[in-house]
């Protein structure tokens, strides 16, 4: 009996997860073995800062990508956002408020998603396409095109850095990447979210069947949005996680953002026909990436290649999990 | 279950991995061996004494762009000379702060002799470059450098006065616009196009042509409109400049604003005040042909196929040009100076204006890339 | 439910239907397809609301509003098309909407073992932990219909519940139904399979048009009575007598020792021209699959075909429809048809080469030949430019057989070519087939209804698990020894 069960484990849980775990820890040696300064603790920390505001936004898009469907404006709306927000203080808003107001600004544009999706019946392609404009745009227009930059470290306000990395890079005991954790926690609270309370049931149960859903008596108008709303409260997230590590926006920037998150998403084994999807592989994946744009530098790599081995792996992940479904399709 | 057993399987492994190697790594960040770099960086075997084992991290503000190729091949002179290791990375567009601070952070933990910097963005950087201050990585900027980093951190700057340079295309501009802007019947406009608001060798260089055209023409006869960093109002001046700014970084936004510049019948003068500004002015020029000797007297900056091309052939009055190659030598010059310990001072680059006459001149020629 | 009307778009669907049914009753509904079946059934079960009428459950007057509040009534919908999350598990599925909870969080467990125990209740065998989507179909029918029990429910809405069933199956579910009724529980049954009805209700509602056409006592009346009142005239489904083709017909198909994984293990026979092939057995014989390996949809590991005496190499559809093969599959939505095109697109969608000149697809000759086939099959569309998914069942498969005419094949092979398809619209599919075979195209027909078989059938082929378990001539063949066949264990 445990044996069996645990052999479902391992045939629920999928080879492309178990690839993408053993490639993470595969890349990670490797470039500790060629590189002897990136064994070292900075380039830990310099991985995880450059991983918060794409872990954050793919876990919310997670959600999405397992209904089936597609948030493209994840990225702007995390420019977008803090953008608003940086004016927000500028205006005199306590940078604590400020800080709540851009996840719910985050949250609102998710909610749009999920109503011109859930509602109106836009395919999720368009609609987040549309709001990916048209944030990207607003950014543009609240700011008159200026960037903002949040208050430094060294500020009165600087405190909230402090969130994501206690101080300047340098060691663990100076730098101390809570942002680490704080990603972690989120994260398991919402992989339990997703597959042990109801909502989360329902977003599973629509992204693998819909109409089966409804007929259910479920109201997948509800869920799908809320999806969608996640989707966006964690760009928000992300947002605070960005202008924490970098301080500064510009509008106009985030383009690509949301690809980057999507590829994370894809390389953990989430699905995009739907139906089937974990958080803990989104973090897998997202990770995946950063070691390796972090990585390359090391081996005396331009970024360019990360872009182009990316690329292969997305690619290997997806048909690594198309043949393994093959397979037990047959059976 | 499953999830727990996934998230702990696949992130404890990486942090356990990561931690232990942190523990045998350490040793290595005070004297980096440089074994395992293998990129764009230039290695010479000359003897040249102390400096053998030096490396300098350069982190440019892009790469792929003419320009920066440019500064790359100034400091692979400069590296050849001295006889130190150089690696030159730069982010994909001007936009990409976070990739260039992603960037910085590397090139930190790699733990060069010295990093040379030209920021994006200061405040994105600022974490960064204290953490190279307190590993005693001594930071040059080069380009814009690195305006307004914390007190001490940037030893010293090779960069173009870009005020300066700004205010060398407002007195050529001048020259040739003098009879129009001189007390006109009509109001006349002279268009500017500034890629964007933020860095600051844009500004200045924005700002150094807007007030050096003002008081040429006139304090009190001119008016400055189109974007709050630049906007000086006077009632009923006849001269009015105008300054557009893109909503992005693109070809196309670019283009667009020019485009709406060109389309006033009241211009007589245009600036684009970089390489990018530039390009969209010709780009909308296109098809239009107000540009021209006798038409709209349009001036850029820096050069490029492009620019050299509708210079050449008159559709630009003329371009002020930087110095990328002295920019890139001196960069490394210095970084290699502050690795040794030796004291350093900022160096202009200087700057030229170059037009269809003297653009083959012996030198003017090196300045310019394509 | 009484004098209920329903338009959609303003064309009428539903005018003064009338049902009514008693607890401790099995109530045939009856009508052919676009009678007003389903949408009477999805007004009661609040998928749509309805225009007019009353609706009286429990002497109390309701309208549900959505799929839920029917199901807390107490009225739940056995659904014609499955309707699963084939990602999730059986106890998932099971139990949607509706979880054990264990505070905020669900309780996987209880939900599993409240499963457990619903499957005993009813006597199958599923593990609730499985993945839905690894289950076969006549499994997953099971766990839709557990779905349906579990929630104490009132009146059950089975909507063709057999269509995907193997007969010992169907004896399962009809001791389930038998069961249900005892307990008091009022069933709708609806159903295309007379024999069925006859077997398992007590009263029949025969709808046509979308209107109340009559209630019969089943003991009472015959099938006769119940198919007259549904189309208004007498259909005679009697078995064929004798074979139509002469013995001396030329083979046009040889298959010899044919192997494609667990489910096609050396299977041989031949098709003789003008000849109707029946192949019988249960769900999951291996019939679907022998005709998939045949027609090169699935990779064979050994076996060889040979078309008009020459060996052919078949590896790919292609290959299959080069030298003269057509397949109609059993899943029209999937396979079949692209419903989202044109009746004249679908019709030469195998055939493209054909009708067009360069790059560039001749749509007026695509029209004229589509036209054509549509007058010659008396498929029922306002015109060829109508899309397929307004079709009814029986005239998409007219459009399924119209790609393979226009394409030429000789050898066509009919998987299920009548299921979800209403009486009349199945005897239309036989006589073309009839008319097909008179004009010397040679037809394999894989059926899982036993009179079907007899009635179309000149020659009979029995596979039971994977294998050829027997071969009758019509004139032995009848139902007992099918089915003896078809349960061989070797």
């Amino acid at each position: 009996m445990g044996n069996n069960s645990l052999k479902r484990v391992f045939k629920n849980m999928g080879t492309q997860k178990l690839i993408a775990i053993l490639a993470l820890v595969f890349i990670y040696v490797f470039f500790a073995v060629f590189s002897s300064s990136f064994r070292t603790s900075n380039t830990l920390i310099s991985i995880f800062d450059s991983s918060y505001y794409i872990g954050f936004m793919a876990i919310g898009v997670t959600f999405v990508i397992i209904t089936g469907g597609i948030d493209l404006s994840i990225g702007t709306v995390l420019i977008c956002s803090s953008l608003i927000g940086g004016v927000l203080y500028e205006k005199g808003l306590p940078l604590a408020l400020v800080l709540i107001c851009i996840i719910l600004i985050g949250a609102l544009f998710g909610f749009i998603n999920g109503i011109l999706v859930s509602k109106f019946k836009l395919p999720a392609f368009i609609a987040t396409l549309g709001t990916m404009m048209i944030t990207r745009g607003f950014g543009s227009i609240v700011t008159k095109t200026k960037s903002i930059t949040y208050p430094l470290r060294t500020a009165e306000d600087g405190w909230y850095k402090s969130l994501f990395r206690t101080g300047p890079i340098g060691n663990m005991e100076t730098g101390f990447p809570t942002g680490f954790i704080i990603l972690m926690v989120l994260a398991i609270a919402m992989a339990i979210f997703l597959n042990k309370t109801r909502p989360g049931r329902y977003i599973l149960a629509l992204g693998s069947n819909k109409e089966a859903t409804r007929l259910s008596g479920v109201n997948v108008v509800k869920w799908e949005t809320l999806a969608y709303v996640i989707s966006g409260t964690f760009a928000g997230l992300a947002a605070i996680s960005y202008i924490a590590i970098y301080s500064t926006v510009q509008p106009g920037s985030g383009n690509g953002f949301e690809m980057d998150a999507i590829a994370g998403v894809v390389i953990g084994g989430t699905s995009l026909a739907g139906g089937v999807g974990s958080i803990a592989g989104t973090i897998i994946g997202v990770f995946i990436m950063s070691i390796l744009k972090v990585g390359l530098p090391f081996i005396g790599l331009q970024p360019h290649y990360q872009l182009f081995i990316t690329g292969f792996v997305i690619i290997l992940a997806v048909y690594a999990d198309v043949r393994n479904r093959a397979k037990s399709s047959k059976n | 279950m499953k999830l727990k057993k996934v998230v702990a399987m696949g992130i404890a492994t990486v942090l356990v991995a990561g931690m232990m190697l942190t523990g045998c790594g350490k040793k290595e960040e005070v004297t980096p061996e440089n074994t395992e770099n293998t990129g764009t960086e230039t290695t010479t075997e000359t003897d040249t004494g102390n400096s053998e084992n030096l490396t300098v991290e350069i982190i440019a503000k892009g790469f792929q762009h003419d320009f920066w190729q440019a500064v790359l091949k100034g400091t692979e002179k400069a590296a050849e000379e001295f006889g130190v290791t150089t690696n030159f990375v730069g982010p994909a567009n001007e936009s990409a702060i976070a990739e260039q601070v992603e960037q910085l952070n590397n090139a930190i933990n790699k733990g060069p002799s010295a990093i040379a910097l030209a920021a994006l963005d200061t405040s994105a950087a600022v974490d960064a470059i204290s953490n190279a201050q307190s590993k005693g990585i001594p930071i040059v900027g080069f380009d814009s450098g690195v305006p307004g980093a914390p007190e001490g951190s940037v030893v010293a700057n090779a960069a173009t006065d870009n005020y300066k340079a700004g205010e060398l295309a407002a007195e050529k501009m001048y020259e040739a616009i003098k009879d129009k802007v001189t007390d006109p019947a009509e109001t006349v406009r002279i268009g500017v196009v500034a890629q964007e608001a933020n860095s600051d060798s844009i500004t200045k260089r924005t700002a150094g042509f807007v007030e050096k055209m003002s008081s040429l023409i006139g304090e009190d006869k001119s008016t400055v409109e189109g974007h709050d960093k630049y906007n000086r109002k006077v009632d009923g001046a006849k001269v009015v400049i105008e300054v557009r700014i893109p909503s992005e970084v693109s070809d196309n936004a670019g283009k667009t604003e020019a485009l709406t510049l060109l389309n006033k019948a009241d211009l007589v003068g245009i600036y684009g005040s970089n390489e990018f500004a530039s390009k969209c002015i010709i780009n909308a020029n296109e098809g239009m042909n107000k540009l021209g000797t006798d038409k709209v007297i349009a001036i850029g900056f820096d050069s490029g196929a492009l620019q050299i091309d509708a210079i050449k052939s008159g559709v630009f009055y003329g371009s002020i040009t930087q110095d990328p190659i002295s920019i890139g030598y001196n960069a490394v010059k210095l970084a290699v100076a502050a690795a040794k310990g030796e004291a350093v001072t900022d160096v202009d680059t200087g700057c030229q204006f170059y037009n269809a006459e003297n653009i083959e001149n012996e030198d003017i020629a090196p300045l310019l890339y394509e | 439910m009484e004098g209920i009307d329903k338009s959609f778009a303003g064309v009428s669907a539903l005018k003064q239907a009338k049902l009514e049914v008693k607890a401790g009753e099995v109530h045939a509904l009856m009508g052919e397809n676009g009678a007003g079946k389903s949408t009477l059934m999805k007004i009661l079960t609040g998928i749509y609301s309805k225009d007019n009428g009353s609706i009286k459950f429990d002497e109390k007057e309701v309208e549900f509003k959505n799929p839920r509040e029917a199901q807390d009534a107490g009225i739940v919908i056995v659904h014609q098309e499955l309707n699963m999350m084939n990602h999730l598990t059986v106890a998932q599925n099971l139990f949607i909407g509706k979880e054990n909870m264990k505070g905020k969080f669900i309780n996987d467990r209880a939900n599993n073992e409240q499963a457990k125990l619903l499957f005993k209740k009813i006597n199958i065998d599923i593990d609730p932990k499985e993945i839905m989507g690894n289950l076969t179909v006549g499994r997953q029918q099971m766990v839709e219909i557990a779905k349906a029990i579990s929630t104490d429910a009132k009146v059950i809405v089975f909507d063709e519940p057999t269509a995907a069933l193997t007969e010992t199956e169907i004896t399962e579910l009809f001791k389930i139904i038998r069961d249900l009724r005892n307990k008091g529980i009022g069933i709708v049954y609806i159903s295309h399979r007379m024999d069925e009805i006859k077997q398992i209700t007590d009263r029949v509602t025969v709808m046509r048009d979308g209107e109340y056409v009559g209630t019969l006592i089943t003991e009472e009346c015959t099938k006769d009575d119940i198919i007259s009142m549904m189309v208004g005239r007498v259909i005679y489904e009697d078995p064929k007598q004798t074979s139509n083709v002469p013995a001396d017909a030329p083979v046009v198909l040889s298959v010899k020792n044919l192997n494609a994984g667990k489910m096609v293990r050396d299977v041989s026979f031949e098709l003789k021209k003008g000849e109707i092939l029946g192949f019988s057995g249960l769900m999951g014989a291996g019939r679907t699959e022998t005709a998939r390996a045949i027609f090169g949809a699935d990779p064979k590991e050994s076996g060889q075909i040979f078309v008009n005496g020459k060996e052919v190499t078949i590896n790919n559809p292609m290959d299959a429809v080069n030298a003269g093969i057509g397949y109609l599959s059993e899943d029209r939505k999937r396979y079949g048809v692209i419903v989202q095109k044109t009746v004249a697109d679908n019709s030469v969608m195998a055939n493209l080469e054909n009708y067009s000149s360069g790059i560039f697809i001749n749509d007026k000759k695509v029209k004229k030949d589509s036209k054509k086939y549509v007058e010659l099959l008396k498929t029922k569309t306002p015109s060829v430019d109508q899309y397929v998914m307004n079709l009814s069942g029986g005239n998409q498969q007219k459009v399924v057989i119209a790609k393979w005419l226009i394409r030429d094949s000789e050898i066509l092979i009919f998987d299920e070519p009548t299921r979800g398809i209403d009486v009349g619209a199945k005897s239309e599919i036989y006589s073309l087939m009839n008319e097909l075979v008179k004009e010397g195209k040679s037809i394999i027909m894989i059926s899982s209804e036993l009179t079907e078989v007899l009635r179309m059938s000149d020659r009979v082929i029995v596979m039971c698990e994977g294998r050829i378990a027997g071969e009758f001539s019509i004139e032995e063949a009848n139902q007992e020894k099918i089915m003896h066949s078809a349960t061989l264990r070797k």
